[in-house]
């Protein structure tokens, strides 16, 4: 499985998981602002980030542990989280 | 013992087949159950198939599955809060949560207009559900008005023995312990069953609501098929002992156990009229309260205040305030005893990641999910249950 190694093709790679599975219009993902709050500006909550979490998982054979999510509310230090867990195996 | 069992495996046989196995060997072991044995901890478990890691994608592979999952999770979007609407009600249990701690004590604020700039504020924050419970809400019928109006998805908690008006389109959650005579002895009220089936038969938005006790488990089959004759639906409840509580009405091991294979013994026979599933059961009389098997979510026990209910959730009193320190589904409860349905609603239900290990226990989750819509949401028709076994919550037995 091809895996990007660079953080920022990887915060595109999120961005589009995110567009897709939360529905998300009028937004791609060379314009998602990685720095947008999930929760306060685009409404998601604990279940559609648990939801992404199982997807990338898939892609990404990283588990995000559900104690984590409080930290993870923009798409940047989700990328991080993953970026960081996969350098590291 | 009870509830142990030795099985022994056909090759060839499914995991689906195995655990069927086992599920009729569990329950014909526990016919027997005695106080004696309650004790006895069972050494079977009916865990799924972890043997290898298995991908979301794999486990929504199926048409069925993948339809039930698009399903609930449109309903992902709700955010619920609940509130006190009055300190009054028309009866007085044993072991009643309302009358427990300070609650009791709030002012009641009546004015309609000042419940509907509630439920606008709420509406501006988030919340998108909302939960009107104690004491009685059918005496505020006013209220329920202008929360309904507001607020159109929700629940009321009632007693059953005062009508809510047609025009309040939320779920009613009609409260059953036991039988006629168990409620006059328990609840102080004659014919409570026979004035609640008066009230709500043939009522869509009602859903009746079987609390076990440990002196009214050989009393429900008699009030489900009562029910069934009515066309109510019903779904279950376990007691969950108020913080001090020291009466009869606390679960113990043996109780528990009870209650499950009873559960489980009228979702077989009741499938149009018992609104659960078997994961339900499993949750809900677990030896392990919900807060030891799923981590609880809501403010009361969780600091977090970034996402999810420890960010969105409140628990108004009477008085329209809110307490974090105290808010949960149904404060006063003691943590380490808490098996209620409405807290398993959300605290089972928000542990969506860790239950997505393996076909049996993603589809179990599902049918808890499943059954949590249709009990709450006006309009869901719940779908038959994925997993027909039960399976234990992630990490644990079966018990």
């Amino acid at each position: 499985m091809a895996v990007e190694t660079d953080l920022d093709q990887m915060i595109l790679s999120i961005a589009q998981i995110m567009i897709d599975e939360l529905k998300l219009e009028d937004v791609t993902a060379e314009t998602f602002d990685p720095d947008i709050d999930l929760v306060d500006e685009v409404g998601i909550d604990s279940m559609d980030l648990a939801t992404i979490a199982l997807v990338l998982r898939d892609k990404y054979a990283v588990r995000i542990d559900e104690d984590d999510y409080p930290k993870l509310t923009t798409l940047r230090p989700i990328s991080d989280y993953i970026h960081r867990k996969l350098s590291a195996s | 013992m009870c509830c142990t069992a030795d099985v022994s495996y056909d090759d060839r046989m499914g995991s689906a087949e195995r655990k069927a196995i086992e599920l009729q060997v569990i329950n014909k072991a526990c016919q027997g159950v005695t106080v004696e044995s309650s004790n006895s901890e069972p050494a079977l478990e009916m865990g799924s198939d972890t043997g290898r890691e298995w991908k979301f994608s794999e486990l929504i592979a199926d048409p069925g599955v993948r339809d039930r999952w698009e399903k609930v999770r449109r309903y992902f979007f709700l955010r619920e809060s609940t509130y006190d609407m009055t300190h009054r009600c028309n009866i007085r249990c044993d072991g009643c949560y309302y009358y427990e701690g300070d609650k009791q004590h709030a002012e009641e604020v009546g004015d309609p207009e000042a419940w509907r700039a509630l439920m606008q504020a709420e509406k501006a924050r988030g919340i998108t559900y909302v939960v009107l419970a104690g004491a009685e809400p059918s005496l505020v019928p006013e209220l329920l008005h202008v929360c309904h109006a507001e607020m159109p998805l929700g629940a009321i908690a009632t007693n059953g023995l005062r009508k809510i008006p047609a025009g309040v389109g939320y779920k009613i959650h009609i409260s059953v312990w036991g039988n006629d005579q168990s409620s006059l002895r328990v609840r102080n009220a004659k014919n409570m069953l026979a004035r609640q089936i008066e009230n709500y038969s043939g009522d869509p938005r009602a859903v009746f609501v079987y609390t076990f006790t440990p002196q009214n488990i050989g009393e429900v089959e008699q009030v489900t098929q009562l029910l069934e004759q009515h066309g109510c639906r019903i779904t279950f409840n376990i007691f969950s002992a108020p913080v001090g509580y020291t009466g009869e009405l606390r679960h113990t091991p043996l109780s528990l156990r009870q209650t499950r294979r009873a559960m489980l013994t009228l979702l077989e026979r009741y499938p149009d009229t018992v609104l659960f599933s078997p994961y339900s059961a499993v949750a809900h009389t677990h030896h392990l309260g919900l807060h030891d098997l799923y981590g609880c979510s809501y403010p009361r026990r969780n600091p977090s205040t970034d996402i999810g209910l420890g960010r969105s959730f409140r628990q108004y009193r009477t008085d329209l305030h809110w307490d974090r320190a105290a808010a949960c589904c149904v404060p006063d409860t003691d943590c380490a005893d808490c098996r209620h349905y409405a807290a398993g609603s959300a605290v089972v239900t928000a542990r969506l990641f860790r239950h997505a290990t393996d076909p049996d226990t993603f589809n179990a989750w599902l049918d808890y999910v499943d059954t949590y819509l249709a009990v709450w949401v006006t309009g869901y028709a719940k779908g038959p249950n994925l997993c027909k076994v039960p399976v234990p919550p992630p990490g644990f037995d079966l018990f």
